[in-house]
């Protein structure tokens, strides 16, 4: 991103708020410089808020991964989605609870939400999730999910 | 085409569609756009709504009027789209940014008052007014901060944006306390700079206070400065129709029908509850 001097520090009403507009995102979701002239606090205030708005919109699409984390739902996105722009609410919420997961310290409920929608829905990781046509059975955190026919069911519930 | 907005509403949302739907005075509400599909059923609740004769407003939230890139013509299509399937009187949208370079602030970001964001504005919303079917209203949006090269204050910034396209004003009475909080100014002045006789409709929500600052978070109860605010607007000019906007941590029906009461005693519209 760029400085002082840099592609788009052009003096005040130079004319581009593309370059600018862009700048501000990426410092509010991206991890980048505050751009010149922006009070530093106020923008740090919006940040967080930002990032509270989206745990509450996350938690929305993976009700279970949220409440299974209970307290500290709050820190625990926040810490995964700071730098992070969004991909919407149910891949920022698919990436996390997968990332818990590889972590191991995914809880038992969102295990199951994650058996679950593996089972129902093909994703990536990169692209669009798409529902499943063919059967499958999705395992996450000691749950086992699987779908057939459209149909998805929890066949084992993660250990407690 | 249905009646405009008028008298008391609420944002519809499907958490509280039940609540909604038994409001027995209810003549309007407004959906966020971006959650009807235009081709497909409408979302439960809501075909009941418009089969009772209950007016509905598509209010966009990502549409990025405010970006300096051109509008995305499928977004515009997909707004103009629903004002079609919910055979609305009219759609609304935010003066603001949502993405630029390629992210996503997920977020309602403000501009620049200055005149190259005003013509990057007035550029979008024409594109925009060309697809849609129904008149468009403009937002002004709550932020916590400031460019550092405003030319222009804010009533001068919107009523430039206004005449230039002939869009509609929705005026959030929240969004100016928070501003006024937040950024500085007189919410009573800016009132006075604008053309009241433009507004559509008015939005209402509740916010709190964190970390010094008044966070316009729709998810607590509306404050008594936000009502204040309601009286004085109306004092000098009572606007068509106010709704109540609620997202997350609804909370009990008693409570938000105590604040649908709230507004209409405010703004002296019959109450809806």
């Amino acid at each position: 991103m760029a400085g002082p001097g840099g592609r788009h520090a052009q003096a005040p009403g130079g004319g581009d708020l593309a370059g600018r507009q862009a700048e501000l995102v990426a410092a509010l979701v991206a991890g980048g410089p505050l751009p010149p002239g922006f009070a530093t606090a106020p923008v740090e205030a919006a940040r967080r808020a930002l990032l509270r708005k989206r745990a509450g919109d996350v938690a929305r699409h993976w009700p279970l991964l949220a409440a299974g984390l209970g307290d500290a739902w709050p820190a625990t996105f926040a810490g995964w989605a700071a730098g992070r722009p969004t991909n919407g609410s149910l891949r920022d919420g698919w990436d996390l609870a997968r990332e818990l997961r590889d972590r191991d310290t995914l809880p038992p409920l969102g295990a199951e939400e994650l058996a679950v929608r593996e089972a129902a829905i093909r994703y990536d990781g990169r692209t669009a999730p798409r529902p499943r046509r063919l059967p499958a059975v999705a395992r996450a955190g000691g749950a086992v999910a699987a779908q057939l026919a459209g149909r998805v069911r929890l066949l084992r519930p993660a250990p407690r | 085409m249905t009646a405009g907005p008028s008298g008391v509403g609420i944002g519809w949302r499907p958490e509280i569609a039940g609540f909604v739907a038994g409001l027995p005075g209810l003549r309007f509400v407004e959906v966020v756009a971006e959650t009807v599909a235009p081709a497909g059923p409408l979302p439960d609740g809501l075909a009941e709504l418009r089969a009772r004769g209950v007016t509905v407003v598509p209010h966009g939230v990502k549409l990025s009027l405010g970006g300096a890139e051109p509008v995305d013509p499928a977004r515009v299509a997909h707004l103009a789209g629903v004002a079609a399937a919910l055979d609305a009187p009219l759609v609304s949208e935010h003066i603001a940014f949502v993405r630029a370079g390629g992210l996503e602030a997920g977020h309602l970001l403000p501009l620049p008052r200055s005149r190259e964001a005003v013509a990057a504005v007035v550029a979008n919303v024409r594109r925009a007014q060309a697809e849609l079917p129904v008149p468009l209203a403009l937002e002004p949006i709550a932020a916590l901060f400031d460019w550092p090269d405003d030319e222009l204050n804010e009533g001068d910034f919107l009523t430039e944006i206004l005449d230039a396209t002939g869009a509609l004003l929705l005026l959030d009475v929240a969004n100016v306390h928070a501003n006024a909080r937040n950024r500085g100014g007189d919410p009573g002045a800016l009132l006075e700079r604008l053309p009241l006789d433009r507004i559509a409709y008015v939005h209402v929500a509740g916010g709190t206070e964190q970390g010094g600052f008044y966070h316009d978070t729709h998810t607590d109860p509306v404050p008594a400065e936000v009502l204040d605010l309601v009286r004085e607007l109306c004092d000098r000019r009572r606007p068509p129709a106010l709704l109540l906007e609620r997202d997350g941590h609804y909370p009990p029906a008693a409570e938000l029908r105590g604040e649908l009461d709230a507004l209409a005693a405010a703004s002296s519209y019959p109450v809806i509850t």
